[in-house]
Order: C-alpha cells, then sequence, then structure tokens
C-alpha cells in the first residue's frame, strides 16, 4: 500500500523526470510520490554542499574560479565525512584473526547483573532541576538551593557535567552553616537501573550537620562508584 | 604465439608493444611481454625453488615486480632490463604460500593505503596466489613455456588491463561460441563461466577507466545471464566509472576474491584444450586469475543440480570449507530435581528424579550416561551456570513440556495471530519470550515496545529508598520489589537513533536486547525498563541480534559484513566473524551455542565456531539476500529463507542440501520449528504462513557416496507433497512466528492495508 497514481510525466517538471527516469534505470519501480521530491531535495542539498566547498578550496588555493580539480576535491572530503564505506575485508579479516586468538573469558560465579564496568553502563544517576526557590530572607553566607524533587526521568544518559554541577552545589550545600531554612538534598544512587531518583528532604538544623556528614561519605561513595 | 617461444626481443619493439597497448595488432599483448623476459626457459627450473621461499621472499620478490613494473610503465627499457638482470627476476611471481603470507603482511599495508599501487598490486596478486587450478600435474609447463604467461600478465594487469579493451568482447563471445559447441552433459557446467567471467571482464574495464567499452560490453552480454543475477546486474549497470565503485565493498571484494566453481574433470579438460590453443589465452589468464575451479572426478552434474547450488556471489563452496568437524549435537541438560504435584499423576518416584513422560527430552532423562559424540563437551565453551530462578523456569519448561501436542502432518498447530496496528509499516523488529509472556516490537521511530501477553500487567521495580523499607525476608519478596504505580500494559524504551531492525529477548526474561541503524546494540533491563548498555562497535547499521538459548552471550551482525559475539558483561566483542562479502543480514545461535549461523546479503549462509572464529560451513544455493534462519531443536538441521521465496534446508554435519521448499512468493522473514522438530514454520512478506513436514523431509535423504565425497545432492521435486498448509492474512506480512511450549504457533506482523 501506499503507492498512488502519480502526476502526469508532462505536468512535472525537468528536474522530476529525470528523477523518475534515474529511479527506473536503478531498478526502483514502487515508490511513493514524495519519494522523487525527497530525492530531489536530497539531490539539491548534496550539490550545493560540494559546489560551496570546492569554493573554499577554491579561494584557499588562490583561484579565481572554481575547476574541476576543486569539485573532484570537494566529492572526496565529503565522501570520507559523510558516506563512509565499511573497512575493507582483508582488513576486517586481521583484526578478526587477532581477536579470535584469545580464549574465551571465564565466566565468574554469579554476582549480580553481568554488565561491563560501570563507566561502560548507563547506569549512572541522572540529574533534573524542577524549578529554582525564592529567596526567603537574605544573610550573608546563606546559599540558595534550589529544589530537587523526586522525578523518574526517562532513560537518558547522564550528561556529566550536569552532574558535576549539581555535586559541587551539593558540596557547597553541605559545607554551609546550617540554618532551618536549608534544604539539603539526597543523592541516592540506584544500583538496579539507571533511576534517576532524588528526594528533597528539609533537615532540621541540629542535625544538618551529622546528616550533611553522612551525606558527604555517600557522596563519596559516589565518586568511589563510579570510578570502578 | 611465435612470440612466445622466442626469448629474444628487442627493446625497440618492447616499446612499439608498450604504445600501441590499446590498439594491439598482435592481439597478444600477454604473450608477446611473457616472451620479454629473457630468462624465461632457465627461470622454469629456479621457479621451483621459488614455489618454497618464505612469505618474507614473496613480498620483496612483489615490491621487485611492482617497480619493474613501473619502470616498464614508463619506458625506461634499459633500466627495467639492468634492474631484471641484477634482481635475478624470477616470474613465477606467487605461489601458494608465498601469496597467502604476503596477502596477511601486504593486506594490512593495503589497508592503510600506503600506495595505491602497491595496495592495487597486492590485492591482484594475492588473488591470483591460491594456485587457481586444483590438478595434477601442470603439463605444459616445460612444453609450452605459456604457464609463465598468465603470472605476468597478472603482475601486468595491475596497471593495464590483460588483453586489449576492444577485444573483451571478441573474447567473450569466443567462449560462448565454444561452450555453446559442446556435448550437452557438459554444456551445463561449463555454462557456470558465463557469469564471474562476465562480471570479472566488465569490473576489468570499469576499473581501468574503458568506459564506453565497459558499457558496450554489458549491453551485449547481459541478456545471456540467469536470471537469478538480475539483481546484481542491475548494480553493475549503474556504475561504469571507476569512482562508482570505489564505495562499493562488496564489489571491491567480488574483484579481489576467487568465485569459486565446481566442475568435473571432463569439462575441465575440454575446456583447458580449447583455451590452451590458438588465440584463446586472453580468457585462459582471465579465468586463472579471477576463478577457482575445484574439479572432481565423476559424472558431470546437470543444469538443475547446479542451478540449486549455484546463485551466491562467491560461487559454491570448495569442498575442503565443509569438510571440517561440526559438534552439532545438543548439551546435556541439567539434572533438576522436581518437586512432585499433586495434579500429575504420575508414581511417585523415591529419588524425586523426573520420571514423567516427555516427548523428547532424552538427555533429561539421565537415560545415556556417555557423551554424545557429535555434542560437543560441556565446558567446550565458558557457559554461565544455572541460577535458583533458572532452575525453576527449566522446572516450568518440563511441567510445561509434558502438555505438549504431538504435531504432524495430520495434527496441525492452531495459529494466532499478534497484529500491530497503527504501525504504518514502522514495524521492523519482533521478538517474543519463550515461555510466551511477553512481546517486544522494534519500530522505524526508533522505540522499542513491550507488551504483556498474559493478563498480568508489566512493572518496574521500585526506587532505592523504597526498596530499603521493604521487608527482604519475606516469602514474596519478588512480588514487593515491584512498584504497583507503574503496572501498565505495555512500555515505552526510548534511547536508539535509528530504526530498531532486531530484538532479542533473553532466556531469564531480565534482559531485552535491540540493534538498530545506528551502529548501536544496547541493552535494556526488563524490571526498571531502562537502558543499562549501549555496546558500540559497528560503526553501521546492525540488521540482527540474537541473545544465545543460555543467556550471557549475544551476537550481532550489520552492513560491516562482520559478525560479533558480544557477553553481556564486556564492552568490547570477543569474537568477529568476518567473510562474508556483503552485509549480514541474518544471525541465529545454534542450540547448544557453540555455533553460530549467518545468512548474508552475498546469499551465503555460514556457520562459525564460536570457540576459534572459524567458518565451518558455507552453504550456497540461495538466490537472493537471506533474511531467516532457524536451527532445529535436535541441532542438525538448518533453515533458511531468502527474499527468492525459497527456503532451504541444510544438513549440518554432512553439509549438504537437503531440501528445497519452493510456495512462497515474496521475501520470507520468519521461520520456526515446532518444539520436537516435526513442523517447520515459515512466514513471508506474501502475507501467508506455510506449514511443512519437517520429518518428511529429513527422513528422505539419500546418501551414497558419490554425494558424501561430491556434496552434490539431488533433490527431489516435492515440495508440495512436503507443504502442510498455507494461512493467508488479509494484508499483514508475517515478520516472526514463535512455537509456544505447548505447540501453539504464535505469528506477528505490522497491519499494512
Amino acid at each position: 500500500g501506499g503507492f498512488s497514481k502519480m502526476a502526469s510525466p508532462k505536468t512535472l517538471p525537468k528536474d522530476a523526470q529525470v528523477m523518475i527516469q534515474i529511479l527506473k534505470d536503478m531498478g526502483i519501480t514502487e515508490y511513493e510520490p514524495r519519494v522523487i521530491n525527497q530525492m530531489l531535495e536530497f539531490t539539491y542539498r548534496y550539490v550545493t554542499t560540494i559546489i560551496e566547498d570546492a569554493k573554499i578550496y577554491a579561494t584557499h588555493a588562490k583561484k579565481s574560479n572554481v575547476d574541476a580539480d576543486d569539485i573532484r576535491l570537494a566529492i572526496q572530503c565529503r565522501m570520507d565525512q559523510s558516506f563512509t564505506s565499511p573497512p575493507p575485508r582483508d582488513f576486517l579479516l586481521e583484526v578478526a584473526r587477532q581477536k579470535n586468538q584469545t580464549p574465551l573469558p571465564l565466566i565468574k560465579p554469579y554476582t549480580g547483573p553481568r554488565l561491563p564496568p560501570d563507566r561502560y553502563c548507563l547506569t549512572a544517576p541522572n540529574y533534573r532541576l524542577k524549578s529554582l526557590q525564592k529567596k526567603t530572607s537574605s544573610s550573608a553566607g546563606r546559599i540558595t538551593v534550589p529544589r530537587l524533587s523526586v522525578g523518574a526521568v526517562s532513560s537518558r544518559p547522564s550528561t556529566p557535567t550536569l552532574g558535576e554541577l549539581m555535586r559541587k552545589l551539593y558540596v557547597y550545600t553541605t559545607s554551609t552553616p546550617s540554618t532551618p531554612t536549608v534544604q539539603n538534598v539526597l543523592i541516592n544512587p540506584s544500583l538496579i537501573g539507571s533511576k534517576n531518583i532524588l528526594i528533597t528532604t528539609n533537615m532540621v538544623s541540629q542535625n544538618s550537620t551529622s546528616d550533611s556528614s553522612t551525606l558527604k561519605r555517600k557522596h563519596e561513595e559516589d565518586d568511589d562508584y563510579d570510578a570502578l | 604465439m611465435a612470440a612466445v617461444q622466442d626469448g629474444q626481443i628487442e627493446p625497440e619493439s618492447e616499446k612499439e608493444i608498450k604504445s600501441e597497448t590499446l590498439n594491439d595488432a598482435t592481439g597478444n599483448h600477454a604473450a608477446a611481454v611473457g616472451g620479454l623476459l629473457p630468462s624465461s626457459p632457465v627461470s622454469t627450473a629456479s621457479v621451483g625453488a621459488s614455489n618454497s621461499s618464505k612469505a618474507a621472499a614473496s613480498e620483496d620478490q612483489q615490491t621487485l615486480l611492482a617497480v619493474l613494473q613501473f619502470l616498464k610503465r614508463n619506458k625506461l627499457v634499459e633500466s627495467a632490463d639492468i634492474l631484471r638482470r641484477e634482481a635475478g627476476l624470477l616470474e613465477e611471481s606467487d605461489d601458494a604460500q608465498g601469496s597467502e603470507g604476503g596477502r596477511d603482511e601486504l593486506g594490512g599495508a593495503s589497508a592503510d593505503e600506503g600506495g595505491e599501487a602497491a595496495s592495487l598490486f597486492s590485492r591482484v596478486t594475492s588473488a591470483t596466489g591460491a594456485s587457481g587450478i586444483a590438478t595434477g600435474p601442470a603439463p605444459s609447463k616445460v612444453a609450452q613455456g605459456s604457464e609463465d604467461q598468465p603470472d605476468v600478465s597478472v603482475v601486468l594487469s595491475a596497471y593495464s588491463q590483460q588483453g586489449d579493451p576492444a577485444l573483451y568482447q571478441m573474447y567473450y563471445s569466443g567462449l560462448k561460441k565454444f561452450i555453446e559447441s559442446v556435448l550437452d552433459c557438459h554444456r551445463a557446467e561449463l555454462s557456470q563461466l558465463f557469469y564471474p567471467l562476465f562480471v570479472h571482464m566488465y569490473l576489468e574495464l570499469v576499473y581501468n577507466n574503458h568506459e564506453q567499452e565497459a558499457k558496450e560490453f554489458f549491453e551485449k552480454f547481459h541478456g545471456d545471464q540467469e536470471c537469478y543475477y538480475r539483481d546484481d546486474l542491475r548494480v553493475l549497470s549503474g556504475m561504469s566509472k571507476k569512482e562508482h565503485m570505489r564505495g562499493n565493498e562488496t564489489l571491491l571484494d567480488f574483484r579481489t576474491s576467487k568465485f569459486v566453481l565446481r566442475i568435473s574433470r571432463d569439462s575441465y579438460q575440454l575446456l583447458k584444450r580449447h583455451l590452451q590453443e590458438r588465440q584463446n589465452n586472453q580468457i585462459w589468464n582471465i579465468i586463472q586469475e579471477h576463478l577457482y575451479i575445484d574439479i572432481f572426478d565423476g559424472m558431470p552434474r546437470s543444469k538443475s543440480q547446479i542451478d540449486s547450488m549455484s546463485g551466491s556471489l562467491a560461487g559454491e563452496a570448495k569442498r575442503e570449507a565443509n569438510k571440517a568437524k561440526v559438534f552439532y549435537g545438543l548439551l546435556k541438560e541439567p539434572e533438576i530435581e522436581v518437586p512432585l504435584d499433586d495434579e500429575d499423576e504420575e508414581a511417585e518416584n523415591e529419588e524425586g528424579k523426573p520420571k514423567k513422560k516427555k516427548p523428547k527430552k532424552d538427555s533429561m532423562g539421565s537415560k545415556s550416561k556417555k557423551q554424545d559424540p557429535n555434542a560437543p563437551q560441556q565446558n567446550r565453551i565458558p557457559l554461565p551456570e544455572l541460577k535458583d530462578s533458572d532452575k525453576l523456569d527449566k522446572i516450568m519448561y518440563m511441567k510445561e513440556a509434558t502438555k505438549r501436542i504431538r504435531l504432524g502432518p495430520d495434527n496441525l498447530p492452531s495459529i494466532c495471530f499478534y497484529t500491530f496496528l497503527n504501525a504504518y509499516q514502522g514495524l521492523t523488529a519482533v521478538d517474543i519470550t519463550d515461555d510466551s509472556s511477553l512481546i517486544a516490537g522494534g519500530f522505524a521511530d526508533s522505540t522499542v515496545r513491550v507488551w504483556s501477553v498474559t493478563p498480568r500487567k508489566l512493572r518496574a521495580v521500585k526506587s532505592a529508598t523504597d526498596l530499603s523499607l521493604i521487608d527482604k525476608e519475606s516469602e514474596d519478596v519478588l512480588e514487593r520489589i515491584m512498584d504497583e504505580k507503574t503496572a501498565s500494559e505495555s512500555k515505552i524504551l526510548y534511547g536508539h537513533n535509528g530504526p530498531v531492525y532486531g530484538i532479542s529477548f533473553s532466556p531469564d526474561r531480565n534482559y531485552l536486547l535491540s540493534c538498530s541503524e545506528d551502529g548501536t546494540v544496547r541493552l535494556w533491563s526488563l524490571q526498571t525498563f531502562t537502558c543499562l548498555v549501549c555496546y558500540k562497535g559497528h560503526n553501521y547499521p546492525v540488521w540482527d541480534v540474537q541473545f544465545s538459548p543460555h543467556g550471557y552471550y549475544f551476537t550481532s551482525g550489520g552492513h560491516d559484513r562482520v559478525a560479533r559475539l558480544w557477553a553481556t558483561d564486556h564492552y568490547q566483542p570477543l569474537r568477529m566473524f568476518a567473510g562474508h562479502l556483503a552485509d549480514i543480514t541474518c544471525t541465529r545461535f545454534h542450540p547448544n551455542s557453540n555455533y553460530l549461523a549467518t545468512g548474508s546479503a552475498d546469499r551465503t549462509v555460514r556457520l562459525w565456531d564460536i570457540l576459534n572464529g572459524n567458518c565451518n560451513r558455507i552453504f550456497t544455493g540461495h538466490k537472493g539476500p537471506i533474511h531467516s534462519l532457524a536451527f532445529s531443536p535436535n541441532g542438525k538441521f538448518l533453515a533458511s529463507g531468502a527474499t527468492d521465496g525459497r527456503v532451504l534446508l541444510w544438513d549440518i554435519g554432512r553439509g549438504l542440501m537437503i531440501e528445497e521448499l519452493n510456495g512462497h512468493t515474496d521475501t520470507i522473514y520468519a521461520l520456526k520449528f515446532s518444539r520436537d522438530g516435526e513442523i517447520l514454520a515459515s512466514g513471508s512478506m506474501d502475507n501467508t504462513v506455510r506449514l511443512w513436514d519437517a520429518v518428511k523431509a529429513f527422513d528422505d535423504i539419500e546418501t551414497d557416496d558419490f554425494t558424501a565425497a561430491t556434496g552434490h545432492v539431488h533433490l527431489s521435486e516435492n515440495s508440495l507433497e512436503l507443504q502442510l498448509g498455507t494461512y493467508t492474512s488479509k494484508s499483514t506480512p508475517v515478520i516472526h512466528l514463535h512455537f509456544t511450549r505447548r505447540n501453539l504457533l504464535l505469528a506477528a506482523g505490522g497491519y499494512n492495508p
């Protein structure tokens, strides 16, 4: 399904007619009419990219006109960039030969899900800001901490920069003098999956220091965990 | 031919000949040059010595030859002479061992593209290296000296084509006329030459920038080729310039690899005699360069026999390619004590050992203590040990197995079709768990969706803090870890960057694998419904992925023509299986997890040994890219389905084709054997599911000495008898089939109005 009658070839622009002919020569007989437009768009985009590149090369070579060599170079560079092809067979055979020489590794007894080291997994906790909290009262040395809430974020690989940013804020938070209005963040790296869990707790000021030390310890664990 | 005998040719004539390369009056360029090397009669003696040269020496030799060639090309004739004399150059540039070593070493060089000339040269010469003709004595060596010619012309062909491009048409029509004139019994066999010769000559012309001649050559002869090569010819017709070939790795590999033909000794002698007389040396040279003729003693094959085995891009398989021992037996099942239920009316066994009637599982009954000679050792490849949950699964399996229906020609399975609605042709992959409780679909919009087939909804595991609150010692801890709030009929998994082309559930239902056009394979947890690992290795679309029947290992195959074996806890592949000429479209594990079958767009099926990465079997016969594979439950047989609408059955142990099942009219995307191997179900793009009688097909194997020795089968034309039923859906192509543990057939496809 999906193949409907095309517009009469006479009413189509010449480019489209040429494209239809090309498709026919390559043996493609059934296609939706939109395909012609998509192919033409691709052709236009490709040709303009090549010509633009060729113009850059020509100016670089201090030529006033773009000539065939520039075009050839432009095509080749683009080919190596976007239209790469798989490695040649002899290279693959050689790589395969080396790889297949090492014996299969023995399997350790079950100690949990058999997954690669954590840095190769996508199981690191993720962070997400929900909203910023307005300052209630200002005093020197107080840090405004954005309120973070429980959120099950969909499985996306964690962005290290954001995580680091949050971690920095977190550390900063714990070292400030505790006040009743400071909100501490409990970050719980999930060991099971990349469940992204953040829970805010309103800690009472007296307990905050002790809590901050436990939290800090957890944070270090977090570091160790990631460094495995 | 007189020029051949004459060892003395002045430099001037050489120059003349060189400049007239393109409009060659003599029409025997190679022959003339062959006579050029002055030491030709003398060097035949030293050729013997060179035959045992080591790889390094041969590499130096080839470099020398390349330099010599360069000098000649630039008309530095006297320098060429001096070099030749000083280096004591031998014309016999290759021998079997030397070139293979050369190929390995130069292969690396050519990959780096250190000098296009050298790599080009090495590709061409290493292709000839393997002694092309597996005959006994080479009689003409002393007599004519023309045996030296092919090697010289090979050397030359790196830079100039063999013979005059304008005369290629003449060579080809000459061969055509000859083959049409031979006896009927030989004609079918010799006609196999047409296609590879045509393609190689055409590629030769294109590669050497003779666009016009190439086009004319193609126009004249493409109609003569077999109909099943039509797709290849269409691809070829689109390439008329050398630049067109550049990105097409498949054609480049085709050009440098040898097309294998199986010809009987009589036909071969006929051919050889004809080509070595008169002015047919050109074709002979080309044949020796590009074809590998595997000679067998016996009756020439008939056209139908040849047709059934040919069609692949690399010709047929050499006989010794299919001779390695393959351990196709099944692994022993572990003995598990089954707790007896009240509902079963079996007599109680004191030991608690399973004594229930099981239709097939003889290994379970632990009756045969000794090792099946055809089964691999238990520890041949490391396999994960059984966890408690796995043991429970196995017990469930055995219980269900007792309730299994025995299928047969008079007891066909019921078929339940799961139609994916509103997929808008975007459904690209489906998998069902072994116990038929979950279905997953991979879509062109890069999502993976998992549905629960049973009324039980899908739940994700609770968050970490909630988990710390539950009672870990309670009986139903496995229920308590699930978060009721997340219960739903289906779950969507996001993560891929392109259409998802393959999915596979793990046997323990904890993980799901998916592979996609973005070149990655992702492992998803079915307990948290999040992505755990992203395996990067293929940089090109991955077409198929499958977990091993024992879990832990999985395999993937894609556009880069390599299949990889991974383990879930290694971020890099453990094994790489390279050898196919085109994309790998389908990968399947053998039931004993020791072997891997791959089907490819080069129309061959290969069986690989996981232990050492060797290719143990090459099965040719399909006329189109292979899209589905299925191992029989007993591990002995393999079924494959392709775009040509045929299902082929292969005997793994003997490496033979057993049966050809015709019936489908479009690509077959799904193949499955029933649980006990009695019925083979196939699903195709022509919206049908067909059932075939597997027991009958495997009983009909005729084995005689000839078959065993040569690998030629005589297929009985009884596809119709073997077909047990055809079931059409309204307008839904079938892309997945699954037999439940009780032998109910489930089919899946996306509705395509």
